[in-house]
Parts: C-alpha cells; sequence; structure tokens
C-alpha cells in the first residue's frame, strides 16, 4: 500500500506511541499508589514483622603453609559487635555498647550485606562475656566470629604470600558480587591473589527469627561456612628466614631454587611490609605511607623490579658466542685495559689490562674487553634471540600476580622509538650487560637454573600440594620439563669452568672453598652506588639448588652479594645436609 | 517551543537524583573513602557522561545517518567479536569486551537504531509491503540472534521491540502489524525445540524468576515491602524501617526504585516518574516538530530505548515485571549505562538543534 504522504502517517504513528508510553506512565503510577497508599499499612506492618533476617556468613580461608608444614597464614577468630537492625536505632545501640564496654567506639560502623553493621572489631574475651551477659539491656547488639588474617612471619614472607583485604567496590562491581559482600576478604595480592579461587571457603548464610528488640529468638537455618582448601608452598621458611635476615638493613632480592622441578625455597625482598596491618585494614594515611615510600616496600622486587644484569649477562654473551662459533675453547683474546672502535675507546674494568685470556679466564676474571670483541662477532639480534631462549623478557609462568617482564633492545626497537640507528657502541653496552637492557631478578635466576641443568627448562612455582579440608592431599605438583635449549656439550662445559674459575680464582674469591660455580655482576646505577649481582649453582656436578643474590648499592658483585651467597649456601650444607 | 531545555533539564535532574539515590544505599559510605566508593565512582562517571554528551551534540545527526550501513556493519562485528573474544560475567554470558569496561550490546542499541532509520527513510516507497518487512526483518535478526546466545535476552527482545515500532512508524497497516505479531508468536514457539536445554533453563529463569524461591522472588518481596512501607511521603533520608533496605540485594543498580521510595514514599516515586515523564514527552515532541522522516524515526526509536528501561526496571521493582537486571536509567549505578543514555540524549538534542517548525504546537 503507497503512501501519499508518508511524513504525516509518519506524525500520527508518533503521537499513538505517545499515548501508549503515557498509559504506560499511567500504569505505574496507579500501581505506585496501589502500594504505598492504599496497601501502606499492610506492608508496613510486614515490614515491622519482617522479622526473618538472612545473614551471610563469612568463610575461612584456607592455611597456607611451608614445604614443612610451617604455617605462612592462617585465620583466627575475631569477635565482633554486630548491629542487628530492629526497633532501637543505631546510636541508642551504640551508646549502650559504649556503656558497657566503658570505652567510646571511634571506628564508623561498616554495613554488612543483611544489613548489620559492625560496630566493634578484635574485641577481648571479657568484652565478649560481658556483653553476653548484659543480654536484654543491649538491643540489637549481637556477637559474631569473624576471621581476621595472621602471618606469623609477616614481612619475612610478605611478597610472596601476599595479603588479603576487604572486598572493593570495584572487585564487586567487577563480578564477584554473586561471591562476596562487601565485609568479606579477598586476596590482595601474592599468593593470596594467585590462588583465591582455592583460597577461599564456601559461605554459609543464616535465617533467623527475631524479636522485637532485635534479639536472634530463633535460628530457623543455619547453613555454616565451610573451610575448604589449604595450600602447601615450595618456601622452605626457616631459609627464607635465613635468607631475610642477611639483607637487615639492605635492600635487594634473594631467589634459591631447585633448577631441575622449578621449586622456589626462598624469595626474599627486601623492604617488605607487614602484612597482618595491611590485612587489618589501614587508614588513607598510613596507607599512602606505604604506597609512596621511597623504599618501595609493596614491590616484590623479585618479579617486578628492573634492573641492567651487568656482567651477569656475560654469561648468556659467552653462550650466544659458542654457538655462533664466534669463540671456542683454543680462542685466545689480548686485553691491553680497553677497546679502541671507530674514534672511541671502550676500557676494561681493570685499566692495567688483563692481558692474554682465554674464554674460562675471560669469564673468571669478567674482561670487558673480551665480551665487547664477543658480543661484536656476535651481533645484537642475534643476543636478543638468545637472550629471549633464555627466557629473558618472557612471562616465566611463575604462579604470582603482577610479574613483569625485562627489556631486550634491538637495532629495529631504537631506530622505531627513538628514531636512531643502532651504534656498535649499544652492542658493547649489552656485551656487558649495560644500556637499554633491563632484566628481573627473577629472569637472572632462571638464566642460573637453566645453566644449571645444562638447558633444561622446568617451570618455576610456588605451589606444591593443595590439601583439602582434613588435610588430605588432594593435588600435587608434578615437575614439568617446559622447554629445552639445545646447545653442544662443550658449550656448557665452557661456560661451567668459568663459573668454577670465577670462584675458585676469579672475581667470585669471597665463595672460594665452597663447591659454587657462579658469576658476578655489578650493574651501573646513575642514581648512586653500584647494584651488586652474584648468581650460582651448585654442587657443580648434579647441581641441587640455583640461587641469586641482587644487592641494590651493594658495590661490585665480587663484594656484598658474594659474602652473602657464601653465608647461603654454608647455610644449607649445614641444616639442610647437602652433600661434600 | 524549545523542547531542548526540558530534555536537559530533566535528563541533569535525573542525573543528580542518581548520585543521591546511589549515595543513600552506598555499602562504602561510612567509610571515608570517596573515590572509591559506588557513589565516588558514580560522580566520575555523570561528570564523564556530560561531557560526552557535550561532544555528541555536536555531531550533526544526518552524519550518523548517512554513515548508518557501516554503523551497522561495526555493530555485527563487535557483536561477533563478543562472542569470541568477550569475557563473561557473573551470570555466566558473554557481553563485555576489554576488561569488562565496555559492553557492545549497549551500544548496539543505538547503532541499530541509526541503521534503521537509515534503512527505512530510504525506502518510503516500500512502506507497508511484506517484501520491507522480510528486508527488515532479516537485517534485524542477524544482530538479534548474536545478543540472544551472549546471552542477553533483555537486549535480545530490546531489539525486537524496536524493528516491530520501525515498523509501527513505517505506517505498516494495523491488519498487517498484527499478522506480524501472530507470526512472531508461532516463530517462538518453534525455535523453542531448537533450543539446548541449558538456553531454556536461561530462558526460563528469565521470565519465570520466582522458579527460585531464595533468589529473585526474595528480592521483589522486599522491593514490594519497601514501598509500601514508605506510604505517602517516606520514612526520611537516609531512614527507614527496613532498616534502608539493607534486606534488599543489588538495591544500588536494580532496585534502586525501592530503595528511593522507601526513604521518599509516594511523593518521591512520583517526583521521578514525573521527571521521566518530563524527558520522554521533550523527545517525542522533538520527533514530532522534526520536519523530515529521518529525525522523526531516529528520535522516537530513541525515545523507546528510555521507555523500555524505564517500564520494565520501574514495574519489576513493583513486582509486575519479570527480574531481568535492566537498570533505571540515571538513577541506577553503572557508567556504561550513563553514557550510553547520554549518548541517546546528545543525539536527540541534536535533531532538536537543527531547526524546525516554529509554529509547532506541543502535544499535551
Ligand atoms: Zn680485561
Amino acid at each position: 500500500m503507497w503512501n501519499k504522504n508518508p511524513l504525516e502517517q509518519t506524525q500520527r504513528r508518533i503521537t499513538i506511541l505517545f499515548w501508549i508510553f503515557l498509559a504506560l506512565l499511567i500504569v505505574l503510577s496507579l500501581r505506585l499508589w496501589q502500594l504505598s497508599v492504599l496497601e501502606r499499612e499492610r506492608y508496613q506492618l510486614r515490614s515491622e514483622q519482617n522479622r526473618i533476617r538472612i545473614s551471610p556468613l563469612s568463610a575461612p580461608r584456607g592455611f597456607i603453609f611451608d614445604r614443612n608444614r610451617q604455617v605462612l597464614a592462617e585465620d583466627l577468630p575475631n569477635f565482633t559487635a554486630v548491629f542487628v537492625p530492629g526497633t532501637v536505632n543505631l546510636e541508642e545501640a551504640i551508646s549502650g555498647l559504649e556503656q558497657i564496654l566503658g570505652r567510646t567506639i571511634s571506628t564508623s560502623p561498616r554495613e554488612r550485606s543483611s544489613g548489620e553493621m559492625v560496630l566493634v572489631d578484635n574485641l577481648t574475651i571479657e568484652e565478649v562475656i560481658r556483653i553476653e551477659q548484659a543480654g536484654e539491656k543491649l538491643p540489637g547488639i549481637l556477637i559474631e566470629t569473624f576471621f581476621a588474617r595472621h602471618y606469623p612471619l609477616s614481612e619475612v614472607t610478605s611478597h610472596v604470600v601476599g595479603y588479603v583485604g576487604r572486598v572493593s567496590a570495584e572487585e564487586l562491581s567487577q563480578g564477584k558480587s554473586a561471591d562476596y559482600s562487601p565485609d568479606d576478604f579477598i586476596g590482595k595480592n601474592g599468593v593470596e591473589l594467585f590462588y583465591e579461587d582455592i583460597l577461599k571457603g564456601k559461605k554459609g548464610y543464616r535465617r533467623m527469627e527475631v524479636n522485637a528488640l532485635g534479639k536472634v529468638v530463633s535460628v530457623l537455618e543455619n547453613v555454616p561456612p565451610r573451610f575448604e582448601n589449604s595450600l602447601v608452598l615450595t618456601l622452605d621458611s626457616e631459609f627464607q628466614q635465613f635468607c631475610y635476615q642477611l639483607l637487615e638493613g639492605k635492600k635487594g632480592v634473594i631467589l634459591v631454587g631447585d633448577p631441575w622441578t622449578g621449586e622456589i625455597l626462598v624469595m626474599v625482598n627486601r623492604p617488605a611490609f607487614d602484612p597482618n596491618a595491611l590485612s587489618r585494614g589501614v587508614t588513607q594515611e598510613e596507607w599512602k605511607e606505604i604506597s609512596l615510600d621511597p623504599g618501595f616496600p609493596l614491590t616484590n622486587r623479585a618479579i617486578q623490579s628492573l634492573y641492567p644484569p651487568g656482567s651477569l649477562f656475560k654469561l648468556l654473551i659467552a653462550f650466544s658466542a659458542l654457538e655462533e662459533g664466534a669463540v671456542n675453547e683454543k680462542s685466545v683474546f689480548s686485553c691491553p685495559g680497553y677497546l679502541d672502535y671507530n674514534d672511541w675507546r671502550y676500557w676494561c674494568w681493570k685499566r692495567q689490562g688483563h692481558g692474554r685470556v682465554d674464554l674460562v679466564s675471560a669469564i673468571a676474571q669478567s674482561c670487558n674487553v673480551t665480551f665487547y670483541n664477543l658480543g661484536l662477532a656476535v651481533g645484537p639480534d642475534n643476543i636478543r634471540n638468545y637472550a629471549q631462549q633464555f627466557y629473558f623478557g618472557r612471562p616465566s609462568g611463575i604462579d604470582l600476580p603482577g610479574e613483569k617482564n625485562g627489556f631486550l633492545p634491538s637495532p629495529l626497537w631504537k631506530r622505531q622509538n627513538l628514531g636512531e640507528f643502532w651504534f656498535p657502541g649499544d652492542t658493547i653496552n649489552l656485551a656487558i650487560g649495560q644500556g637499554y637492557l633491563l632484566v628481573t631478578p627473577f629472569e637472572c635466576w632462571q638464566m642460573i637454573s637453566l645453566i644449571a641443568t645444562q638447558g633444561i627448562k622446568a617451570k618455576p612455582h610456588l605451589l606444591l600440594k593443595v590439601l583439602d579440608a582434613k588435610g588430605e592431599e588432594i593435588w600435587s605438583f608434578t615437575p614439568q620439563i617446559e622447554d629445552k635449549i639445545e646447545a653442544q656439550p662443550q658449550t656448557w662445559n665452557l661456560i661451567h669452568q668459568g663459573m668454577r674459575q670465577v670462584v675458585e680464582q676469579g672475581t667470585g674469591y669471597a665463595c672460594r672453598g665452597l663447591p659454587v660455580n657462579g658469576k658476578t655482576g655489578t650493574a651501573q646505577n646513575p642514581q648512586g652506588e653500584d647494584h651488586s649481582w652474584f648468581g650460582g649453582f651448585f654442587p657443580r656436578e648434579e647441581p641441587e639448588l640455583a640461587f641469586l643474590v641482587l644487592v641494590e648499592h651493594g658495590g661490585d658483585g665480587s663484594g656484598e652479594a658474594a659474602q652473602l651467597s657464601r653465608k647461603i649456601v654454608e647455610w644449607w650444607i649445614k641444616n639442610r645436609g647437602g652433600s661434600e | 517551543m524549545d523542547f531542548k531545555k526540558p530534555l536537559v533539564i530533566a535528563a541533569l535532574v535525573l542525573s543528580i537524583l542518581g548520585i543521591f539515590a546511589v549515595y543513600s544505599v552506598d555499602p562504602f559510605r561510612g567509610q571515608g573513602l570517596v573515590w572509591s566508593s559506588f557513589y565516588g565512582r558514580q560522580i566520575i562517571w555523570c561528570l564523564v557522561s556530560w561531557v560526552w554528551f557535550l561532544l555528541i551534540i555536536r555531531i550533526d545527526y544526518q552524519t550518523l545517518i548517512k554513515y548508518g550501513w557501516w554503523i551497522y556493519l561495526l555493530v555485527i562485528f563487535s557483536l561477533i567479536a563478543v562472542l569470541i573474544v568477550g569475557e563473561v560475567d557473573e551470570t555466566g554470558s558473554r557481553r563485555w569486551i576489554f576488561s569488562r569496561s565496555v559492553q557492545p550490546s549497549e551500544l548496539a542499541k543505538i547503532g541499530f537504531i541509526i541503521f534503521l532509520t537509515r534503512y527505512l527513510v530510504q525506502r518510503v516507497e516500500e512502506f507497508d509491503t511484506w517484501a520491507l518487512f522480510f528486508k527488515v526483518a532479516a537485517l534485524g535478526a542477524i544482530p538479534t540472534l548474536l545478543i540472544f546466545f551472549q546471552p542477553d535476552f533483555g537486549t535480545a527482545i530490546f531489539f525486537v521491540i524496536i524493528s516491530f515500532l520501525a515498523l509501527v512508524l513505517s505506517n505498516f497497516a494495523v491488519r498487517r502489524l498484527l499478522v506480524i505479531l501472530g507470526m512472531g508468536v508461532v516463530a517462538s514457539f518453534i525455535s523453542w525445540f531448537f533450543l539446548l536445554d541449558y538456553q531454556k533453563e536461561r530462558l526460563l529463569s528469565f521470565f519465570a524468576p520466582q522458579r527460585d524461591p531464595l533468589g529473585s522472588g526474595y528480592n521483589v518481596i522486599q522491593s514490594l515491602i519497601a514501598i509500601g512501607a514508605g506510604g505517602l511521603s517516606g520514612k526520611g533520608w537516609l531512614s527507614g524501617s527496613q532498616s534502608q533496605l539493607q534486606f534488599l540485594p543489588a538495591r544500588y543498580t536494580d532496585f534502586i526504585f525501592a530503595a528511593w521510595c522507601e526513604q521518599f514514599g509516594f511523593l518521591g516515586g512520583m517526583a521521578l516518574l514525573v521527571l521521566f515523564g518530563v524527558l520522554i514527552w521533550s523527545m517525542f515532541n522533538i520527533a514530532l516538530e522534526c520536519p523530515n522522516l529521518e529525525g522523526k524515526f531516529l528520535t522516537s526509536l530513541l525515545t523507546w530505548i528510555f521507555v523500555f528501561q524505564i517500564g520494565i526496571n520501574i514495574g519489576m521493582n513493583m513486582g509486575i515485571m519479570p527480574v531481568t537486571g535492566i537498570p533505571l536509567p540515571f538513577i541506577s549505578y553503572g557508567g556504561s549505562s550513563l553514557v550510553v543514555n547520554l549518548t541517546a540524549v546528545g543525539i536527540i538534542y541534536n535533531v532538536a538543534q537543527s531547526k524546525g517548525e516554529e509554529d509547532w504546537e506541543p502535544i499535551l
């Protein structure tokens, strides 16, 4: 039906639609009138009789244990005075409670999802008894047991275990609302966050009938919360504590792990934070103080901070040069103390020179000139490829949130981002782990670990076992070989020899006499004193452990980092019956 | 008469009332952390979306209509993208992209309306023909089915209703419209047999929430009690015998109307209804006043975004509509719906700006 004047007809249709809308609006208004005026008394009565309250009950979180079942995180009971809405108002209830307790309540009430207000946390047993005895004189007040997270080792395991906090508005609006109410705790960092879904228990709820004073008359239905799973971590908490003390008064990282299985035994960062305080809840000022602390106590430096690796990177350059055929066991270099290249003079750290050196002693002496030459022979793109094989700049897959990855520069990157060509000087810097290159301590630990196993890559992990509520093992980690770096046996051999010489005759003299293969590193730092690195593994054959020490502003690698490494290895041999 | 003023004033007052409404039920209100609370976020979203509104009104609606086909393709593309790479929310639906910040089916509503306008105004000679009906049905079915399978039934139904209203505006004869309605009923019965079991389950709980007695049935009862207990003038700001509706789940989103009515009673509820009435009355008048067909189509279809949400949300708060999780425009907590609503208001504003007939007498 073709229409002569569609505009006019459409105009009529719009008018009709408007009347339909108006009818809808009138229906809604009438319904509102019906509910709030005509049936008001009925609903007001129902609202007064509405004494059935559903109260969700927060579930206790699972334990976190170390590998020897030492407790790293547990839930302690927290007795709380809760206001249940009834005929008394909140102010009356608070003043009544203040009289009984004999102190003023300074914190503002916190709402629970069911409509109850938490007035005071952390009541003592005596206070609980006093409130219970007051009984009818305190209408509307209930004692409830909540759980507070406690970390016995506090700062020592803070970065790995993490902490919990009350679920935030953001988390609630991001899809957690189904499982959490605003009063619940949720993992905020570390293992607590990463394994939140395993650690959180099963929530319960209670349907209660309350009398006119808001006191519970009867519990109609009680579905208690259920404690569910606990975690056993790969950490060795005694070893962790020892390493934590080693870094007393310093800033740095210690990592120790089994290179064959990827189990992390020690992950220590300093400065650290108090997870007990954070989990209890801190004020805005306290939070500001912690998060703006120039020492970055909240940062898990091991996986989140980037540093130049310094001479530690020479191991990777040696590997690349051997695999590319740029050097072999017979090659000899001469170090006059500097390298002249394109009108520039690049100095060795030892200005009087190392004289004639082969690859093994170049590693042992950490001779820069030799590595300048090797780096130039291999080239920046090859170096980048080999570094990626060693998992630099790639996610390690460790079970912690917020891992950062290192940065591997390349000529293409420099041209695109800085608009400059890649100069031979850039390669020379790269060859000694300086310049644009940045890595995380964990990536360095992985490189040491890959050298220890001669290329076998196990997936690094912190979770060893999952236990059910009865403590029975329901899951345990089976080591996974993720990857293997293929190389000639002689390549591994020469690098191992070089690392042995580091300890026996070279820059790692602090570890002399121990069955350790290692490498020192000194990362130049424009902001102050150099960072000191030491990475290694022991025993030399069949290595049990790979370790890495970083001391910020610790001077050169032969100093602080190597001295701490000696203590770490000695502790292990003494306390965990190391070999030899 | 200038309808831009009542349009903007109603929207502005409603979005400010929304902040107060969210504040009054915010579980994080007492904690002193303004910006991590719901109302703090609502304030930020309000500012952001009003700035966005000021940008939108500068875009000529004729330009939008010109790109109708491209917008349609973009809508289809983003809905497919959601099905493939979208993130699943707590209801198990795959609706979100970009870390749950964008819900494409929300913006798709506006895109689809722009496209329908473009498509239909170019086919005035085909108005009220079966051929045109089948073309509209086919073009509408693609996005509708994509949304249906997220699944987001509320929005899918909205797409069907909008397509039908577009036919109404295209002067289809009443007889023909009735036949189309009948075909729709038959088609939905047939398609029931092609649905998988879990899809049937979801549809049933969408239309009959009382199947889950501890779930939304409980919510509706609490909502009715709250509205009734509010009485004529309410229990007052931040108070109420239900202790501020602390029984009521989702009271800062789906059931915010009930929370409002407990505090401000019948009069407060009527104030909201009147404000919505003024908003939509202005929109209808802008549609009627606009001299060209495309402006009329665009404005009246966009208007139904609001009519649909207001009808379903307030209806569900008062127990006469199924509980569906459709928010109340401007009042419910939530940034993305605020942005979409103000986008629609902005486009309508632009239609009103392009001068119409001076001597237009407003309806009512
Ligand atoms: Zn040298």
